[in-house]
């Protein structure tokens, strides 16, 4: 047997590796372990923390979240939040697929036009829409319903298929080719073979168009007025000053679906399928 | 060698307006041709079209139910009833309000419901597209009918409604999958665009809300931001800063995002599952929550000053009124925290999605790991990316968020309404929804368009993914 000899450079470019990782995770890691610490302290007040973290713990917080519920009834605001965002985040993932991949795939009269036009409505302020948007909503009697937010995010999703598009831009032609002259249909490549090559891009798209609806707070703001419609980000803001530990303990739990989401999904995001798919 | 290169992307962009400019005069040029053309086939229609054709033409679908195509003929049947009913019960008063924004004024002495200008304007633009959309279908059904008759005339049997519909899956696949996507952009997204523009040529806004009826004043919102004091020197201010800010943002969120997920794309890292979770749960929690904890945390009794008073310092107000460049850095800073896990999330993506023979070659050839970055990755992702590099600029150039958790409602000496680290989408909050300057807030919101499309078309332009989309296919 030989022995398996590590010469002292690699061994260095290993130990930086490490500690830039090591480093990086710490600053994304302590601002959240500051909130979740904070959403178990006793007193509740920012003010009576010793430096960055509580003197004492409790789940006190916790409990009040979901027990009084009278002024602040965080669990409706929960489900309300899970139901927009899983709603929105399946309609705009659809359709937003599938214009990127017609937008990569296909070649057609105006679509170079239809590109340019997307960049140009783009770069629009979409802030300065929400007016607009309210007052239409108004029109079409959405206003305190929750279709009708949905209906906002997954509408406006597509607009941000270029991402989506540089993806299917970079999965090789001669795939489809190949099914083509087996005899198959654009609509069953797309099902059959685009879409699983896509994967880890679906699952981005899907991540992405699930945050946004969770964590928006001016658009449920702007047509949300019943306090039992509120999502968890309006409903948190809504929250009193005094209230600084039911604030974090709120913002934690609602990490808790997305992290779910990561565990569930990670293999897709990171096994790229389409590398093994062609040797050119 | 900078300079030869700086030269040639000067060259080309001035070649792209020329050459824009070159298509302008040539599109006119040809207008008449054009025109000619696109009419001959309206005239071959007119002049060959049979009565079953002209029967098509009164009514949607009945040249096809003639020719005994019944599931197509019902269908267009449907459809112009459907219009014809919107039309009549609401489309054609909202096409004229469009118009007049309202002569009614509201008098609640005698009991009179005024006209609304502003809702009359916003149902007007959609009764304006609900009518191209019909007239493109209009169009659609006349040219399908000829078709059929072509078909007949050369005694082909014409195409099937099954055959039609398997085609839509196939060589039209592009219409199906684009239909409702154009719908709902073009309702949620194109609608509030449109009107908003128009509303920067009104007086809408101030004393004129409705129940008072709003009018239309051209260009006087843009020349009193771009000349009167009132607007003109904080324009200026935020402007520059502005600028700034995104190209700061957006060039370390991208390459802080790229170098993060490189650093755990190497093969000697081991656990990536639980290494790359630490930027994912920063991503999980929503930004708006992050931002206010950063808030509390700079605060003057947040832990950050409490340590420094306890070394026997004194607080520092890191987002105070004076405290301009600390403010801007914690929100540079901020930014990047609640941005760079996504951008690692797409660099991920993208490098799992590339060949690794090149590097295999490279390492045969010996080239050093900074040149397979410089070489090989880099113009890879950077081809993939640079349409989402766009896109993140002009996110960040318009960021609402981070400097109103941080720092809202701040109104300064020198500032119109704003303060030292608000950027122009800032500004425009504060104008519009606060304190009621719609129409000049609308005109603000113009000239950041104007700004952000220039910029990023040059750099689209410029942009490999442009030119060349097939390179890596």
């Amino acid at each position: 047997m030989k022995k398996i000899k590590i010469k002292p450079q690699k061994l260095f470019n290993v130990a930086i590796t490490y500690l830039i990782i090591l480093a990086v995770c710490f600053i994304f890691l302590f601002p959240i372990l500051w909130l979740v610490l904070a959403s178990f302290s006793k007193t509740g007040s920012i003010y009576s923390f010793d430096g960055f973290f509580p003197t004492e713990f409790s789940l006190d917080s916790f409990i009040r979240l979901f027990t009084d519920t009278d002024l602040y009834n965080y669990p409706r605001w929960f489900l309300n939040t899970l139901f927009i965002a899983l709603m929105s985040s399946l309609i705009g993932t659809t359709l937003t697929i599938l214009t990127a991949y017609v937008m990569s795939r296909f070649r057609f009269k105006s679509r170079k036009t239809m590109m340019k036009m997307t960049l140009i409505l783009g770069m629009f302020p979409s802030f300065m829409t929400m007016t607009a948007v309210y007052l239409m909503m108004t029109q079409f009697n959405l206003i305190n319903q929750q279709w009708g937010l949905i209906l906002i995010y997954s509408a406006g999703a597509p607009m941000g298929y270029l991402t989506q598009k540089g993806f299917f831009d970079t999965i090789p032609s001669s795939i489809d080719e190949a099914a083509r002259i087996d005899g198959a249909s654009n609509f069953i490549i797309f099902i059959k073979i685009t879409l699983p090559l896509a994967a880890p891009m679906i699952v981005y798209t899907l991540l992405s168009s699930f945050v946004w609806p969770w964590s928006d707070f001016i658009l449920p703001q702007l047509l949300l007025k019943n306090k039992d419609l509120y999502t968890v980000a309006v409903g948190l803001m809504s929250l009193d000053d005094t209230e600084f530990s039911r604030f974090a303990a709120g913002s934690v739990f609602i990490a808790v679906p997305i992290v779910i989401f990561y565990f569930a999904l990670s293999k897709f995001l990171i096994s790229g399928l389409s590398a093994g798919a062609v040797k050119q | 060698m900078e300079n030869l290169t700086k030269q040639s992307a000067k060259s080309k962009i001035v070649g792209f307006f020329s050459d824009r400019g070159r298509k302008i005069s040539e599109f006119f040029k040809s207008l008449p041709q054009r025109i000619k053309t696109k009419f001959a086939g309206a005239k071959e229609i007119l002049y060959e079209g049979n009565g079953k054709v002209r029967a098509s033409m009164l009514i949607m679908g009945l040249g096809q139910l003639m020719y005994r195509q019944w599931a197509k003929g019902i269908l267009y049947m449907l459809v112009q009833a459907a219009f014809l009913a919107y039309f009549i019960l609401r489309g054609a008063s909202d096409f004229i309000g469009f118009f007049t924004l309202g002569t009614q004024e509201s008098n609640a002495w005698y009991g009179i419901e005024g006209d609304n200008s502003v809702i009359m304007m916003l149902m007007g633009i959609l009764s304006i597209i609900a009518i191209i959309f019909y007239a493109v279908i209009y169009v659609s059904n006349i040219k399908d009918c000829y078709v059929i008759q072509c078909a007949a005339d050369t005694l082909k049997n014409p195409k099937s409604f099954k055959k039609e519909l398997a085609e839509l899956l196939n060589q039209k696949f592009y219409k199906t999958a684009l239909a409702l996507p154009i719908v709902g952009v073009s309702v949620f997204s194109i609608l509030p665009i449109i009107f908003m523009i128009l509303i920067a040529f009104t007086n809408y806004g101030g004393n004129i809300v409705p129940p008072a009826l709003v009018d239309w004043v051209g260009f006087d919102n843009f020349g009193r931001i771009l000349t009167l004091g009132q607007f003109a020197p904080t324009f200026f201010k935020i402007f520059g800063w502005n600028i700034l800010w995104a190209v700061l943002s957006t060039a370390l969120n991208y390459f802080a995002g790229l170098g993060l997920a490189l650093l755990l794309n190497k093969k000697c890292v081991k656990g990536k599952t639980i290494w790359r979770l630490f930027p994912i749960l920063a991503y999980a929690v929503p930004g708006f929550i992050t931002l206010i904890a950063f808030k509390y945390m700079f605060s003057y009794g947040g832990p950050i000053n409490q340590m420094i008073t306890d070394a026997g310092g004194t607080a520092i107000g890191f987002l105070d009124i004076d405290a301009k460049w600390t403010a801007r850095l914690i929100g540079l800073f901020a930014n990047a925290w609640l941005n760079i896990p996504s951008s690692m999330l797409l660099a991920t993506g993208i490098l799992s999605n590339m060949n690794s023979d090149l590097y295999e070659a490279a390492r045969v050839d010996g080239a050093s790991a900074w040149k397979q970055f410089v070489k090989i990755t880099l113009p890879y992702v950077l081809f993939a990316t640079m349409p989402v590099l766009i896109s993140q600029f002009i996110a960040n150039f318009n960021n609402f968020g981070i400097f109103y958790f941080l720092r809202g409602g701040l109104y300064m000496d020198g500032y119109f309404l704003a303060s030292d680290t608000d950027l122009l989408i800032n500004w425009l909050y504060n104008m519009s929804i606060d304190n009621n300057y719609y129409s000049i807030g609308a005109a603000i919101s113009i000239i950041i368009f104007i700004v952000t499309s220039v910029i990023s078309l040059a750099v689209y332009v410029l942009s490999p993914s442009y030119k060349q989309e097939e390179t890596y296919q």
